[in-house]
């Protein structure tokens, strides 16, 4: 491949003694679905973490279309186009749902410091800030206050702050925790449909949804890559079933 | 030369004094993440208690029982009626709270005592002074609050480390849910570091009174330089109250000495320093 | 219908406030007018406050620094460069408190809840201690006296200001222009950036917010404002003295912003006129009127959080305005 989307370059990381991670390698091209699965613990949303900043890694590095964001800054990193969703729902409680989205649209087009506009009557950021809500089909609520909101359309919430920023790469974190089968169904077909053309990593514990969407899946083990590839490559891998089900 | 061996006797006294008060402001943030402003009310009601006793029972001794009982209970009090209702609601609240305590406690005192400094004498057999270094002398009453509060540190130190209750503290301190879990009454835990804490807080303020003098003021002065004492050992932190209480201390004598009306500058200077390397203080957890 | 009948019944009540507030200075003695002077200057340093409180959740013990900041700077402009324009020399004093800002905001906005409310407070005792020992620059504890330029409009004439009646609307629309600004401020998008970032500082950041960078933005209009406030208050007092740059300030704000409500817009407004409105009856009862400020305080923190606005905002009105600005605690 030419130079990857994001390129994670043996990335360790340990926690006070307690190694996380150990040496992850893993290059996702530009406009790949790629999923990342493996029992609890073994260290995924650590992993994004490390992508989009929040921790540095103990050694190794990370770069983004070339670019070495090893040590950048949390808001750097999202400004490069790179947006994460979380495992726990994790938005602005007190604020509207359209509040919600419109800060991820102020951001987008470098507002933040706009001292010259009324925001409620800026008609750009607004049209923009409800096209995205009707695109996660978010409309029917966009000013109850996102506390308020039911599970399932929290989830679209999340979705929507993801998506907002119109980022390059999307780094999902089990998008569909909690939700029940039909929910489940509707999260795929909404994120397949809202994530045409970027590249997207998955964190997930539900196969279907994995399968699904993935063109490629990582499976991760107690910090380890165990193995990378295809669906059908990881449906066949002995070493995954022995990961999961353990040894007979 | 004898002047900076007294100075620096001088700084470690004050350092242990600061660290008798400031212990029990840093153990109560530690085991139960309560920023008490009014524990310098308790230190100033302390010595003003122990006054309005003395005119009953002249023997120092027996004030310097009586009142930090007192101290304690009404810690307690506060504790259990007031900070309990405004905890869950977070630091702030609980600050605006005991700063309105605080402020509430020094204008009754100026109400109720008066104003002006209170005279409060030390025990008679620590009055004078003793020979020092040759021609000098060095008051008697300065090595007993050296001593004492040493005594006193010591005995804190014994207790957590080498008790099963200090062993309960530091475990509730680490993880109180846990401790909870496994069965003890954290909050009859946290209710008596807290009245223990105040009344560490009045013994501070009664042995500071034969010395410093009692006035409505003297808790925001020792709340300022406590303050700079646990920004710099970590909120939480003994051994780093301990470190840097003597630290203080010594700055805050020889600040005297060298630069009297800027003091203060130096403690400052600490301060903004520890805070530009190691925000947390030097042995505070990391946020 | 009803609707339409309680929107103009607003602005009536609004237009009457306003006009009786226009006529203060006929209508009232010069002792009366003096307190509703003091209430307009210490109005808008809790506004100031209010910004940093509320709107960054941010709690200052030290904000009576850019108080005392705005104060002598004003006095030594002054007493030293006379014939500067008198607008001219109260925007140094306000660009002098933001520039303090900015040197104070980058050590204390590292820093969160307590540590930040304590730094604050240790910068600003550091400040008062300058003040005090530097006595052939700010008078130390004696403080100094100042001249009241008079104001001199470009294309009107001077407007003196020995006249009380004058100093009162200069003052007025002065205040009323930074309450005012505040007011639309908060409309903007880089407001809605400071909430954003109180509201969940990590999303916030993982959107592109520099959490650090957005504070001391608030932090240094936070300053700006209350150094306006108190050099209006040195234009007003003809006095500066460490009393404007001690604890007992910096003290006084938080306790007028919490008494008032922070919740609304104009709560810490409210709470600045109830504190001195009720501290000048008090002490002509007593001599106990911190004791009693105190206890209120105490009883708002308690029982009242939202202060005393909260008496006046309905549950209803709390649900229906989303907005920045109506956003309770």
């Amino acid at each position: 491949m030419k130079t990857a989307a994001l390129k994670i370059e043996k990335v360790s990381k340990s926690f006070s003694g307690l190694q996380i991670l150990d040496r992850i390698d893993i290059d996702i091209c530009k406009g790949e679905r790629h999923a990342i699965i493996g029992p609890n613990g073994a260290g995924k949303s650590t992993l994004f973490n490390i992508i989009t900043g929040l921790h540095r890694p103990s050694s190794g590095r990370l770069f983004f279309f070339g670019n070495d964001i090893t040590r950048k800054s949390i808001h750097k990193i999202a400004r490069l186009g790179i947006c994460r969703s979380f495992q726990i729902i994790n938005v602005f409680p007190e604020m509207s749902v359209l509040e919600n989205v419109r800060n991820a649209i102020v951001s987008k087009f470098d507002r933040r410091f706009n001292w010259l506009s009324f925001l409620n009557s800026d008609e750009k950021i607004n049209k923009e800030a409800n096209r995205i809500l009707d695109l996660c089909e978010l409309g029917d609520v966009k000013n109850s206050p996102a506390s308020q909101l039911s599970y399932g359309l929290q989830r679209k919430l999340e979705l929507a702050l993801v998506i907002a920023p119109d980022p390059i790469l999307i780094l999902l974190d089990e998008p569909t925790a909690g939700l029940n089968v039909e929910e489940t169904r509707d999260a795929i077909k909404l994120i397949r449909q809202v994530t045409e053309g970027k590249t997207l990593v998955i964190i997930e514990h539900d196969m279907e949804v994995v399968f699904s969407l993935a063109d490629r899946i990582t499976v991760l083990n107690f910090g380890k890559i165990l193995v990378t590839g295809t669906p059908d490559q990881i449906r066949m891998s002995k070493e995954v079933k022995d990961a999961y089900l353990g040894r007979e | 030369m004898e002047i900076y061996i007294s100075q620096a006797i001088h700084g470690i006294t004050y350092g242990m004094l600061l660290f008798l008060v400031a212990s029990g402001f840093t153990l109560v943030f530690g085991l139960m993440n309560i920023l008490n402003v009014a524990h310098f009310a308790f230190y100033m009601l302390g010595a003003y208690f122990a006054y309005t006793i003395s005119h009953y029972v002249g023997n120092f001794w027996v004030c310097l029982v009586v009142s930090p009982i007192m101290v304690g209970v009404l810690g307690l009090l506060t504790e259990r009626f007031l900070i309990r209702k405004v905890h869950k609601e977070g630091h702030e609240p609980e600050l605006l709270l005991t700063f309105g305590l605080f402020f509430i406690s020094v204008e009754a005192v100026s109400i109720i005592w008066g104003p002006a400094s209170i005279p409060l004498q030390g025990p008679e057999i620590f009055e004078g002074v003793v020979p020092f270094l040759g021609r000098k002398t060095f008051p008697l009453y300065r090595l007993f609050i050296l001593g004492f509060s040493f005594f006193v540190a010591l005995g804190m130190a014994v207790m957590l480390f080498c008790t099963r209750i200090g062993i309960l503290i530091r475990a509730t301190v680490a993880d109180a849910d846990m401790v909870n879990a496994l069965g003890t009454n954290t909050q009859a835990l946290f209710t008596g570091v807290f009245a223990i804490g105040s009344a560490l807080a009045g013994i501070g303020g009664i042995i500071v009174a034969p010395f410093l003098s009692a006035h409505p003021a003297m808790g925001m002065d020792m709340l300022l330089d406590c303050f700079v004492v646990v920004i710099v050992g970590g909120f939480g932190s003994l051994r780093g109250a301990f470190l840097s209480s003597l630290m203080i201390g010594t700055l805050h004598s020889f600040g005297v000495l060298l630069i009297p009306r800027l003091a203060m500058v130096f403690q400052f200077l600490l301060m903004a320093v520890v805070l530009s390397i190691r925000p947390t203080g030097l042995f505070g957890e990391k946020e | 219908m009803n609707f339409r009948s309680c929107f103009k019944l607003k602005y009536f009540i609004i237009a009457g406030l306003t006009l009786i507030v226009l006529i203060f200075p006929l209508i009232l003695s010069p002792f009366r007018l003096n307190l509703a002077i003091e209430m307009l200057i210490f109005s808008l340093f809790a506004t100031s406050f209010n910004l940093l409180y509320r709107y960054s959740g941010l709690l200052p013990f030290g904000h009576g620094a850019f108080f005392g900041i705005g104060g002598y700077v004003t006095a030594l402009l002054f007493n030293h460069l006379a014939h500067i324009p008198l607008l001219l020399t109260l925007s140094i004093a306000a660009i002098a408190g933001l520039v303090a800002g900015v040197f104070i905001g980058l050590f204390c906005i590292r820093l969160k809840g307590a540590y930040f409310a304590f730094i604050s407070l240790a910068f600003q005792m550091f400040l008062y201690t300058l003040a005090f020992s530097w006595r052939t620059l700010t008078g130390g504890d004696d403080g100094m006296g100042v001249t009241r330029p008079d104001l001199d409009l470009p294309f009107l004439s001077k407007i003196s200001m020995m006249d009380e009646g004058n100093i009162y609307w200069f003052i007025l629309v002065i205040v009323i222009l930074g309450i005012v600004a505040c007011y639309f401020f908060l409309e903007t998008p880089i407001a809605n950036s400071i909430v954003c970032v109180r509201e969940n500082e990590i999303r916030a950041s993982f959107l592109g917010y520099d959490p650090f960078l957005t504070k001391l933005v608030n932090f240094s209009l936070a300053s700006f404002l209350a150094a306006l406030s108190g050099s209006l208050f040195v234009f007003f007092e003809k006095f500066i003295g460490t009393s404007s740059m001690n604890l007992d300030m910096s003290l006084t704000v938080v306790l007028m912003t919490v008494i008032g409500g922070s919740g609304h817009f104009l709560g810490p407004a409210l709470g600045a006129s109830l504190y001195i409105l009720v501290q000048d009856w008090i002490s002509n009862l007593t001599d106990r009127s911190w004791l009693i400020m105190g206890i209120l305080f105490v009883f708002v923190v308690l029982y009242l959080r939202g202060g005393v606005i909260s008496l006046f905002q309905s549950e209803k009105m709390g649900k229906i305005r989303l907005l920045i600005r109506g956003r309770g605690n």
